[in-house]
């Protein structure tokens, strides 16, 4: 059996750590997304993938080649034109037969994939607290009745989850299916298509984790590191102090008078310390350094950053070949402590979190003792002088004085 | 130019053929077809652009074809000679790039054969040729036929005897294989692919592939095969914008056919013999007005230098031409005067106090912009826009020529009102604008010659331009040009000035870039030619093709086709836009945020 999954999308809405990867590369415990996704998959003993590519594909071509580092093979099939998901499935017509669909960017548990593969052909099935975002599933029994397109005043909490069991029939009902309003061919029309000639099983799945926004990322981090076990490979000084889970790859050196209170990951060739304090479900990639008297609570921190003297990160995400000064801080709670609203490719977002720090791109630079805003977006290769104030969405390449 | 695209693999061909060609229309597109081949080569061709061809093409299955997009140069643009050709019983299909020197004897020698030609092409004899030499093996018939052919070509073919591959070939033409997965595909240029692959193997000159689904093989002149790796086409989402220009400004210099086109869009109406403005903007002109003042800065005003010899010459009326920052300040303001303001962005500082003082002392106000609700459109009492689509680029291209159209299109309104010029002559200046979009392309074309012209120049310190007339101000705007983004010190003079004084700063190492037109002072520039070159510079000639003299007089020319004053102004700035661009693309300088140009702040 085949694994088609869908890695084609851009993730606008994840701007602007998707300008320079694809959705599923964006890390989440130091690994990309869609790692975790495959890691699951083959879990459940897939062994041939089909990876749809399209943005910035060598980036997932290169990360994952032929499959072989995992045992597996992996294809890849350019998308061409982002035409929407029933046009992905559509153009792997020649090469399945009886196969899994996996959208790349929702983490996936392993006993649910394995659910949907026992089955014939079905959905996967959610049941969200805010439905307000995703298609709505009719059900009736364990059938699939029809799915909706995202509501304002949804009827159910059932959603569609992403992950499908579909055989070569789908195909014609793909061909049949016409452009959506928003311009695209959407699988669930298809489906809608297929449900009138045949039994659709809903399956709903206990783990599922969708991401969305860059904030997202963070819950997707916390879960992953909970549940992961790993070693430290790392050089650890003497006067380390370490609570719970902690992760360390090679090379990494960990300095005298750290405090670490797991869960955290801490990727190759960092030098974290001396004297400093990192806190639960904080990711720190490779070649990364943490100095003295900084803090970093639950936040991601992308390969080649520094966090180097006397800083403060917390809910954060930091992109790819950052630096901040000396004394940059970032807030991550309103005086008020109402919830934090954003504003991403300005358009303003509620997002639900009271504690939110900064969402910063790749290439950035802060000067000393500038401040960073509770929910600010900073776009790549920003440029932040020393003392400036930061808030809102900052575009690429600006800079501040 | 034309644009060719060759697919083989599991989409629908039709779709990825019609897709990548649309990707390809700048490089021409009065006509298009596609073959696509499933047990026979079904042909479909149209007049017009690819939307055309679209619309009438049914949906036909097939997972391999060629596409092409064609832009006339042998045979006048209809559907016989629109390509895809065929061969004499359609079993060979063919696209084709370039031009065929020796297409009449090669010709004559195949209809003696008994070779049927439908066409007027050059292309068609490549088709016929492949035809004769074909026994069984595609590949070897087009390595033969190619042997015979003089000229430029890139070429797909596709065989219905052979139907798991495609053949490509090119020489003097741009050619590149895409490689995908289950598929491959072969295009004039690489963006035509880019939502497919991003993975490409270059062609060199002389050297043909040959691709099928699962892969890839290139053959030299010598019929061995070739290991080429594949690239990796990197692309930011900044570049993707550029649409596979190294820069913005390369980018927006070839914009220019399709710019000038836009520009013209509705203000030439060939039936009434007359331009159409904004009616507000036809009541400001229409005032009796004693002078004309042009206020700008830059480039810009470099325009306005231009627009004056244009305005003065076609209406007699004295036209006044200052630096916005000295205007505001220094300049005469005459009630009786209209002043226009030249801004691209609307938003220039300078320009919009001029303007304002211009309208405070009683002067009726013209904005020519290219952004509508600009300050300075809002300021002024009537605006023109450019209609040029964004510049990105810090250094003025498109916008350039832009203006000085608009600024002639002015100047002839002003001429018909004041009934200075007749319908005749109105109605021959609007053909020679009609054609200025096509003449464009033709420089364009030339840019691979004024890239080796400008290795001349890389080196040098200082570059001197000249020019007399409306080319005075073409040579100040094209020492500009050179010196924002190659950092090379460049100044532009009027050619009988050089004498009075800066004659003193040549050497064998500071050369000259001359333009030269056959006008009344024609013999005046050849003569100052000579007297630099006795000095010792190399000097670097712009002249028309038509110029049988220059070769005699310059180290270097470059030509350019031009049938009208206005014609050979575009064609001038856009080879010193080109010159200016290779010379510091040479030099590797950041040719779209030249140094001290700061990016823009924006902060929320």
């Amino acid at each position: 059996m085949k694994c088609v999954v869908l890695a084609a999308g851009e993730g606008k809405r994840m701007h602007p750590l998707t300008f320079t990867r694809p959705k599923v590369m964006l890390p989440i415990a130091n690994k990309p997304l869609l790692e975790w996704n495959l890691l699951n998959a083959i879990d459940t003993g897939l062994k041939d993938f089909i990876f749809i590519v399209s943005y910035k594909s060598e980036m997932v071509r290169n990360y994952f080649g032929n499959g072989e580092t995992w045992n597996v093979n992996i294809e890849y099939i350019n998308q061409g034109k982002p035409l929407g998901t029933g046009h992905a499935i559509g153009i792997v017509e020649k090469f399945v037969d009886d196969f899994i669909v996996l959208c790349g960017d929702t983490i996936f548990g392993k006993n649910d994939i394995k659910n949907i593969i026992e089955k014939d052909i079905s959905i996967g099935l959610v049941k969200v607290e805010d439905p307000r975002e995703y298609g709505i599933v009719e059900t009736k029994g364990n059938e699939v009745i029809k799915i909706y397109e995202k509501m304002s005043q949804p009827f159910s909490n059932v959603i569609n989850g992403g992950i499908y069991h579909f055989n070569k029939k789908i195909f014609n009902y793909i061909k049949k299916t016409n452009k959506s309003p928003r311009g695209e061919y959407e699988i669930t029309d298809s489906i809608n298509m297929l449900v009138k000639d045949e039994n659709i099983k809903g399956v709903f799945l206990k783990s599922w984790r969708d991401v969305v926004y860059p904030w997202h990322l963070l819950d997707a981090n916390r879960e992953i590191i909970e549940n992961i076990n790993g070693k430290s490979d790392g050089l650890i000084d003497k006067n380390v102090t370490i609570k719970d889970k902690l992760i360390v790859g090679d090379n990494s050196k960990i300095l005298s008078g750290t405090y670490l209170e797991g869960p955290i990951i801490i990727g190759s060739n960092c030098k974290i310390g001396p004297n400093c304090y990192i806190r639960p479900y904080t990711s720190i990639g490779n070649n990364c350094h943490v100095g003295n008297a900084c803090e970093i609570k639950n936040s991601i921190i992308m390969d080649n950053s520094n966090v180097p003297h006397q800083n403060y990160v917390g809910d954060s995400v930091i992109g790819y070949n950052c630096n901040l000064g000396a004394g940059t801080k970032i807030a991550n709670l309103r005086l008020d402590k109402k919830n934090i609203d954003v504003v991403l490719n300005e358009e303003k977002i509620e997002t639900g979190r009271r504690k939110l720090g900064t969402l910063i791109g790749d290439n950035v630079q802060t000067g000393i003792n500038s401040m960073l805003n509770v929910g600010s977006i900073v776009g790549n290769n920003v440029f932040i002088g020393p003392g400036a104030q930061v808030s809102g969405e900052i575009k690429p390449n600006a800079k501040i004085l | 130019m034309c644009g060719i695209i060759g697919y083989i693999g599991f989409r629908e061909a039709r779709n990825v053929l019609i897709d990548c060609l649309k990707r390809l229309d700048y490089r021409g597109y009065d006509s298009a077809g596609i073959g696509v081949l499933q047990n026979d080569i079904q042909i479909f061709k149209e007049v017009g652009e690819i939307e055309n061809l679209e619309r009438e093409l049914p949906l036909i299955n097939g997972n391999t074809g060629i596409g092409h997009t064609r832009w006339a140069t042998h045979g006048k643009v209809s559907v016989e000679n629109a390509h895809p050709q065929t061969g004499c019983n359609k079993k060979i299909a063919l696209v084709h790039n370039g031009i065929i020197e020796n297409f009449k004897t090669l010709k004559e020698e195949l209809e003696k054969k008994g070779h049927k030609f439908q066409s007027q092409t050059d292309t068609e004899v490549i088709v016929h040729l492949i035809d004769e030499e074909y026994s069984g093996n595609i590949e070897d018939a087009v390595y033969n036929a190619l042997k015979k052919i003089k000229g430029s070509y890139a070429i797909t073919v596709l065989c219905k005897d052979d139907p798991e591959k495609i053949i490509g070939a090119r020489k003097d033409s741009p050619l590149v294989i895409g490689v995908g997965d289950n598929e491959n595909f072969i295009a004039s240029d690489i963006t035509a692919l880019l939502k497919y692959t991003n993975r490409v193997i270059f062609l060199e000159d002389g050297e043909l592939c040959v691709i099928t689904k699962k892969s890839t093989k290139v053959i030299d002149e010598n019929k061995n095969e070739v290991k080429r790796d594949e690239e990796l086409i990197k692309w930011d989402f900044r570049d993707a914008e550029k649409s596979g220009f190294p820069h913005f400004m390369l980018k927006e210099i070839f914009e220019q056919p399709d710019a000038i086109n836009q520009t013209l869009m509705g203000r030439l109406s060939e039936i009434e013999q007359s331009i159409r403005f904004h009616d507000n903007v036809e009541g400001l002109l229409k005032e009796n007005y004693e002078s004309i003042h042009i206020v700008a800065c830059g480039t810009s005003y470099y325009a306005g230098m231009v627009g004056k010899y244009l305005i003065e010459n076609l209406t007699n009326l004295p036209v006044f031409i200052d630096l916005a920052s000295e205007y505001r300040y220094f300049g005469t303001k005459n009630k009786s005067s209209l002043v226009i303001g030249i801004t691209q962005s609307g938003e220039t500082a300078d320009t919009l106090a001029a303007l304002k003082q211009g309208k405070e002392s009683g002067c009726k106000t013209l904005v020519i912009s290219n952004v509508i609700g600009s300050t300075a459109t809002r300021l002024a009492n009537g605006y023109i826009l450019m209609q040029s689509g964004p510049e990105i680029g810090v250094a003025a291209s498109k916008t350039f020529t832009a203006q000085i159209i608009v600024l002639f299109l002015i100047a002839l309104k002003i001429a018909t009102l004041k009934n200075k010029i007749g319908s005749d002559e109105i109605y021959k200046h609007i053909l020679n604008l009609k054609e200025l979009p096509r003449q464009t392309r033709e420089v364009l074309d030339r840019s691979n010659s004024i890239c080796e012209i400008a290795k001349n120049i890389k080196d040098a310190n200082t570059v001197f331009f000249i020019g007399r007339g409306l080319n005075y101000p073409l040579s100040l705007e094209g020492a500009l040009k050179l010196k924002e983004i190659s950092y090379i010190h460049a100044e532009g003079f009027a050619a009988g000035e050089l004498k009075h004084g800066p004659f003193a700063l040549l050497t064998s190492n500071t050369p000259v870039v001359a333009i030269v037109t056959r006008d009344s002072t024609y013999d005046k520039i050849l003569a100052n030619i000579g007297e630099i070159k006795a000095r010792g510079p190399k000097v670097i000639a712009l002249a028309d093709d038509k110029d049988t003299e220059i070769d005699k007089h310059a180290d270097m020319v470059v030509r350019f086709p031009s049938n009208s004053q206005i014609s050979s102004c575009v064609s001038v700035s856009v080879i010193l836009q080109l010159l200016a661009y290779h010379v510091a693309n040479l030099r590797e300088c950041p040719i779209d945020k030249p140094r001290n140009l700061a990016k823009s702040v924006t902060v929320e």
